[in-house]
């Protein structure tokens, strides 16, 4: 799929991700491709802008951990990013029903 | 691999104001999630994973230091208003101690405020008109910037001129109207200032995004579509009708003795502003 498709829909699905659980980028972004399937193959360091975008608008928060012997940032949903999260699921299915009730 | 990769990362970040404790840790994570995949050449060139750092970092950034300097700007006017709302009887001219300093403070004290709440609300307007880009052209991120920096500047010249004048009028005014004033201006420069200095920090951010900025057109669509005089594209008209209001405000506030003069004065100031200020915060191309 096209980054450009993507495009507007990046930050639901790193907000749906994280909902699960806590994760660090890698993580992120193999659940990302796993879960769709491979459709969501983004080229990876575009993903770190976008994580660390919505914990400046206060979606997620993160903090230092160590694995592998390596400090990692994981992040975290915030009650806010849930609130919002939540929100972009009702729209997201809005948007589906009504574009499927067209074309379908 | 990783290595060379990270240096040229850290270089490129560099380039685009990505500095200090957020670069570091930028490295940091690139590095964690390039050991654990091994593949440098699917992260992304340093300088595209470089620019997409600035572009979102920025925007989002300026937009919440537009937001932050609206807020504290907000609290800020309804206190001076209340405060210059409190003098009784306006001190004669000549009974500064410095006269040119007073009259400068004067001066300050009258269109700072004035262009604080025009630059002001042109900044939330445009926050607002953003509100969803996860990365805007340069330029419009550097309107924001201006517009924020040209509220926030004029909102201390407002409070610095009060200060200023009730010192300056201090034996003709009550003196507790003098006191408060000081502590006023000086709580109020808190906020302002703590807004001025996240704002600095955001533009050392450079984004990179190609595109023009949009102007007071697309900022205030909603109100300017629904008046019928063609207002698009056309700012001097649309300064005209601003500068009609206020004067007419003026007239209505200042009454019969002092209105008109009052009237004409915010007339030619609104023009005068629009013609120093009209390209800088992107009224007028």
């Amino acid at each position: 799929m096209r980054a450009e498709t993507l495009k507007g829909h990046l930050d639901f699905l790193l907000l749906a991700i994280v909902a699960d659980e806590p994760a660090h980028g890698y993580r992120i972004i193999e659940a990302l491709k796993r879960r769709s399937a491979g459709a969501f193959d983004l080229p990876e360091g575009t993903v770190y802008p976008a994580l660390h975008r919505l914990e400046q608008s206060g979606l997620l928060a993160s903090s230092w951990a160590s694995g592998s012997g390596r400090r990692r940032r994981v992040y975290r949903l915030t009650a806010r990013g849930r609130r919002a999260l939540a929100g972009a699921r009702r729209e997201w299915r809005g948007f589906t029903k009504a574009v499927e009730a067209v074309v379908a | 691999m990783i290595e060379p990769y990270l240096r040229e990362l850290e270089a490129e970040l560099g380039a685009v104001g990505i500095r200090g404790s957020l670069r570091r840790r930028i490295l940091a994570e690139t590095a964690d999630h390039l050991h654990e995949s091994g593949d440098a050449t699917s992260f992304g060139e340093p300088k595209l994973v470089a620019f997409r750092f600035a572009d979102e970092l920025a925007t989002s950034g300026a937009r919440r230091v537009a937001f932050t300097s609206f807020l504290a700007l907000a609290p800020a006017g309804i206190a001076y208003t209340v405060l210059v709302g409190l003098i009784r009887t306006w001190p004669d001219i000549a009974s500064a101690r410095l006269l040119p300093v007073a009259i400068g403070a004067a001066l300050a004290m009258v269109l700072a405020p004035q262009v604080a709440f025009a630059a002001g609300l042109l900044t939330v307007a445009q926050a607002w008109r953003l509100r969803s880009e996860t990365s805007a052209p340069a330029a419009e991120v550097t309107l924001l910037r201006r517009r924020a920096a040209v509220a926030l500047g004029s909102g201390v010249a407002a409070f610095a001129g009060i200060a200023v004048y009730a010192y300056e009028y201090s034996s003709g005014l009550a003196g507790w109207w003098a006191t408060t004033a000081f502590v006023v201006s000086g709580a109020a420069l808190i906020p302002i200032g703590g807004a001025a200095v996240a704002l600095a920090r955001n533009a050392q951010v450079r984004p990179q995004a190609a595109g023009s900025a949009g102007d007071v057109f697309d900022d205030v669509a909603p109100i300017v579509d629904r008046i019928p005089l063609n207002l698009r594209g056309r700012p001097w008209r649309f300064c005209l009708l601003v500068a009609t209001a206020v004067a007419v405000a003026a007239l209505i506030g200042g009454g019969l003795d002092e209105g008109p003069r009052n009237a004409v004065a915010e007339f030619v100031a609104v023009c005068v502003a629009f013609a120093a200020l009209g390209r800088f915060l992107g009224l007028r191309h």
